[in-house]
């Protein structure tokens, strides 16, 4: 009860900050976006300017009033410098590269000035983890941020913190802006649980039983695509100058392997752990493989992009559609 | 389009760029300490600095808890010894000192650098209380700059590794905090102590001492420290009428003469005539309460009286630069009755001693019988006996007053006014020995007068009844140049005996425009000293009355507010330059690009990017629409981030398009 009401005050300025700073892809930092408070070093450095006072006063010393003035001054003017170091600089969401749950995924964003310099910028998701860059006028700077992927499917990426010191460190000027990114987290593979996949007839888990066994029905060659093996590559030919040709076997297709939802032990999330390490597995390997689901089947297919797709499924199984 | 650049992570570690700029800052600081300071600071500042560089090239390692904590007592008993005791401000500042320079070696996060940073800054304001010349303010400038230049490294990324680029930063934000700090200083209300602190020790300073013996003036002689300055508010007397008084000396114990302990607080009666002179008076620190006036003088500041003697004090001694303004009537009657008992104290000479010189007194005492006439007498004599005025008399033996007058013939004014007194009171007239300044070098640029150490002089004041006490000076007669055109002037051949050596400016007067130099120079330190230095709460007031007026604090507090507000907007406005936001021709395109969209009806939002709005809207647009419009979108972009040359005119050619298809 009693944290509930302690969290309020977090929930109203939660509210307020997405009332003042809605979800958008690329922010210019302008006046309502930025706040800014004294920091610690702030509050430290005008407690030794009031000690200077005192000096000052009680030895009626006009010198030690003059650096107490001067440094005075600096620090009020500090404030108009800091905030300036985050006025006016964009920032932009650059896509995010996907990550199993567990992992980190990255998070690309681009910081992008105009007429400005911007020194020292700090981003992050904590103020405590932050990155520094400089942004030099007319640029834009990349930054790659690591995120955790708590859970499969879509993960909303906090509220980026975009804050500086600079130039004195006496005050922070920051903003907490929401990119509407998502992050994509596949389900966390579970490798070690020895399940088989269900092959046409046969187990088939190892990879050499296959490849080997269609040896003999050999059906000719194909153009070689991204995402072939490079064990099936007719070097010969591409040794006489024909070009990339893979040898194409038919008995693969009876090597089918089927990763089937249906089949797996456990709980759907425990499914679908155990059917990430097996795209996972069978992906390293030639052999084409299908992914059953109960409401889709992707596949029979190899190569990256059937890999991506199965795994995308495993993500978003039972989350909506992307 | 861009790389992705490692970028550095926000670590808790000090930056290259700041821990240099914070050794150098750290030296700094220390300099202007080294005069008052024990020296071995100097080397625990070395160990320390080279230790901690060490350590940062990951040679040697931080010092662990024992050895900071015998660093730590070791250095605080060494403060101890060397000055005496842990209070005072000497020995404080010595452990501020040595706190300042300790820390390095425990500087290990940029929390640990900011303490640092304002202890630095704290120590400069202490070193303030010891020295607060021109050139000292001036020179506390280097230090200021690069504590600052390492408060701003502390916040630098690391991609910043030009110390002089972070230098030349600090620079600019310290240029532009001047106006707002000379606003602060004028008008921030000057307060009374709020209680009372250890004050600077006294510095061996120069200047008269409360006896003298007649060698002790000729050493002050060759010392060319300042002892004040005047400024007149009309015009400045004739040197013969600067008689600079600061004390009475009617003790004479055969040797020495010396000031009375009976001298009372009780004022002395007096009568103002003729003509008075006012004038305000800056004095050095003397570490004595004792002020200088001219004859008869008086001061209206509550701290000042004036004493039986004639002689003007200070209720404390003067141990920081001390302003006064005072008033005096040159021609006013002095003390025109004295009971028997005070003739009889400026009567007194020791039992025996000086045979001669008491003879030929009570000779003189025979011949006039008028006192003025014996006064004359006594003058004529030193003018036509071949009496020799130097810095260098002999040596005399225990009648000296004998042995100056009759054999030896050489000496300096406190040899002529002690020899005088003893001879006056021999005849029996009362008389005492006034010591003080005489003359001043007149500076012609700032129309004041600049009374060093060696314009030190002692003179004659004999009293007669209904007359009261006249000034006459003995040294005048011997050597009238002294007083008519200084010291240095009289003793040509002895000029070796100055101080300052070569590099002495006072070497070269005869050179007009080092001279002209000098003045100048000394007219600024007197600026400074009455307009900065003495901006306390009496000047501020006269100041501000001045400006603005009958001023309460209410209105001052306001009227600081208001232009503090003024002079930020325009930092601030100079900071931003709103009217420069649309000379970017760039910009200037996309702005009208935009509102030609705008007038279609198509908005583009807040922190959308150009292609997102492109194709939010595409599909309502013609075909020969989405053509110029990804076209201009295109050509933008390039400039934007593709960092090529600006090809302004495309962009223009590409929105000329873009307005031909709506």
């Amino acid at each position: 009860m009693l944290s509930r009401l302690f969290n309020l005050p977090r929930q109203w300025f939660a509210a307020w900050l997405a009332r003042r700073l809605p979800p958008v892809q690329s922010i210019r930092l302008q006046q309502r976006h930025i706040f800014i408070v004294p920091t610690l070093a702030g509050m430290a450095y005008s407690g030794a300017l009031l000690l200077m006072l005192l000096v000052a006063i009680n030895y009626q010393n006009s010198l030690a009033y003059a650096l107490t003035f001067l440094l005075a001054s600096l620090g009020l003017l500090s404030m108009f410098h800091t905030w300036r170091n985050l006025a006016g600089l964009t920032v932009s969401a650059s896509g995010s590269t996907p990550c199993f749950a567990g992992e980190y995924g990255s998070y690309r964003l681009r910081l992008h000035s105009g007429k400005a310099d911007y020194q020292a910028i700090a981003v992050g998701w904590h103020a405590k983890q932050l990155t520094l860059v400089d942004v030099a006028h007319h640029s834009e700077q990349c930054v790659e941020l690591s995120l955790l992927g708590r859970r499969r499917g879509w993960q909303q990426s906090p509220r980026l913190r975009v804050e500086t010191r600079f130039p004195l460190g006496l005050f922070v000027a920051w903003s907490q802006v929401d990119l509407a990114q998502s992050i994509l987290v596949y389900p966390q593979p579970l490798p070690d649980v020895v399940v088989a996949a269900t092959g046409q007839g046969d187990e088939a888990d190892s990879e050499q039983t296959s490849v080997v066994a269609g040896v003999d029905d050999y059906q000719g060659l194909t153009a070689w695509q991204a995402g072939d093996s490079l064990r099936r590559i007719h070097w010969k030919a591409w040794s006489k100058g024909q070009g990339l040709l893979i040898k194409q076997f038919t008995e693969q297709q009876g090597q089918l392997q089927v990763l089937d939802f249906q089949q797996m032990p456990g709980d759907v999330e425990f499914r679908l752990s155990v059917l990430c390490a097996q795209v996972l597995k069978i992906s390293q390997t030639d052999q084409p493989y299908c992914l059953l689901l109960p409401s889709q089947q992707i596949g029979p297919d190899l190569g990256p992009e059937h890999r991506q797709r199965c795994l995308r499924a495993l993500a978003l199984y039972g989350v909506g559609i992307s | 389009m861009s790389a992705v650049r490692a970028a550095a992570r926000l670590g808790d570690d000090i930056p290259r760029i700041s821990l240099m700029w914070l050794l150098i800052a750290q030296a700094l600081v220390i300099i202007p300490h080294l005069l008052h300071v024990p020296v071995w600071l100097i080397g625990l500042w070395l160990l320390c600095a080279v230790w901690r560089v060490q350590v940062f090239r990951m040679r040697w390692s931080f010092p662990n808890g024992w050895m900071k904590a015998t660093l730590m007592l070791g250095s605080g008993f060494a403060v101890y010894l060397s000055r005496g005791g842990l209070v005072g401000l000497d020995a404080a500042v010595a452990l501020l000192i040595t706190a300042f320079i300790l820390k390095l070696l425990e500087v290990r996060n940029r929390r640990d650098a900011l303490v640092l940073i304002f202890l630095g800054f704290f120590t400069v304001v202490t070193s303030y209380l010891f020295a607060d010349s021109l050139l000292a303010a001036l020179y506390s400038l280097l230090p200021v700059i690069a504590l600052l230049s390492a408060l701003l490294g502390l916040q630098q990324s690391r991609f910043a590794t030009q110390p002089l680029a972070t230098l030349k930063l600090a620079s600019r934000l310290f240029a532009q905090a001047i106006p707002l700090m000379v606003l602060l200083f004028v008008l921030f209300p000057r307060l009374d102590p709020l209680w009372s602190l250890p004050q600077p020790k006294d510095k061996g300073t120069t200047g008269l001492s409360s006896s003298m013996t007649p060698g002790d003036l000729a050493a002050l002689g060759q010392s060319s420290a300042l002892a004040f300055r005047a400024r007149f508010e009309g015009a400045i007397p004739a040197p013969t009428q600067l008689y600079w008084r600061a004390l009475t000396l009617p003790n004479f114990d055969g040797r020495s003469w010396s000031i009375s302990e009976r001298f009372e607080a009780r004022q002395p009666e007096w009568q103002a005539q003729g003509e008075s002179i006012s004038y305000s008076i800056i004095m050095q620190p003397s570490t004595q309460p004792w002020l200088f006036s001219l004859d008869v003088g008086s001061s209206e500041q509550a701290d000042i009286r004036l004493m039986s003697d004639f002689r003007l004090q200070r209720r404390t001694p003067v141990n920081r630069t001390y302003q006064y303004q005072a008033t005096s009537w040159p021609q006013a009657l002095r003390q025109p009755q004295l009971s028997q008992a005070q003739q009889y104290e400026f009567l007194q000479l020791p039992r025996d001693g000086n045979p001669q010189t008491r003879e030929w007194a009570q000779t003189l005492r025979g011949q006039y019988n008028e006192d003025d006439a014996l006064v004359a007498a006594l003058l004529r004599h030193f003018n036509q006996q071949p009496y020799h005025y130097t810095l260098k008399p002999p040596l005399l033996g225990r009648d000296s007053v004998d042995e100056f007058l009759f054999s030896s013939l050489r000496g300096f004014c406190a040899h002529y006014a002690g020899a005088m007194v003893f001879t006056l009171r021999a005849a029996g007239i009362p008389s005492r020995v006034v010591a003080g300044y005489q003359g001043g070098e007149i500076n012609q640029v700032g129309q004041f007068v600049q009374v060093r150490q060696f314009d030190a002089h002692a003179w004659v004041e004999y009293w007669q009844s209904g007359q009261g006490w006249r000034s006459v000076d003995p040294t005048f007669q011997v050597a009238p140049e002294r007083i008519e055109r200084g010291l240095q002037n009289a003793l040509e051949d002895e000029a070796d005996l100055f101080q300052g050596g070569f590099l002495s400016p006072l070497r070269y007067q005869n050179i007009a425009w080092i001279n002209q130099l000098r003045l100048s120079w000394e007219n600024l330190n007197h600026r400074w000293q009455t307009q900065i230095l003495g901006y306390q709460r009496d000047n501020q007031q006269a100041w501000l009355k001045q400006w603005f007026g009958e001023v309460d604090w209410q209105a001052l507090g306001l009227l600081l507010v208001a232009s503090a507000g003024l002079i930020i907007a325009l930092i601030v406005l100079w900071m931003f330059k709103p009217w420069q936001r649309q000379t970017d021709p760039v910009q200037r395109v996309l702005t009208d690009f935009q509102r030609l969209l705008r007038r279609r009806g198509f908005n583009r939002y807040s922190g959308e990017g150009l292609r997102s709005f492109y194709q939010r809207i595409h599909l309502s647009l013609s075909e020969q629409q989405q053509q110029a419009l990804s076209a201009f979108i295109e050509i933008y972009e390039q400039q934007q981030y593709a960092e090529q040359g600006s090809d302004l005119a495309g962009l223009r050619r590409a929105l000329a398009q873009v307005k031909k298809s709506c």
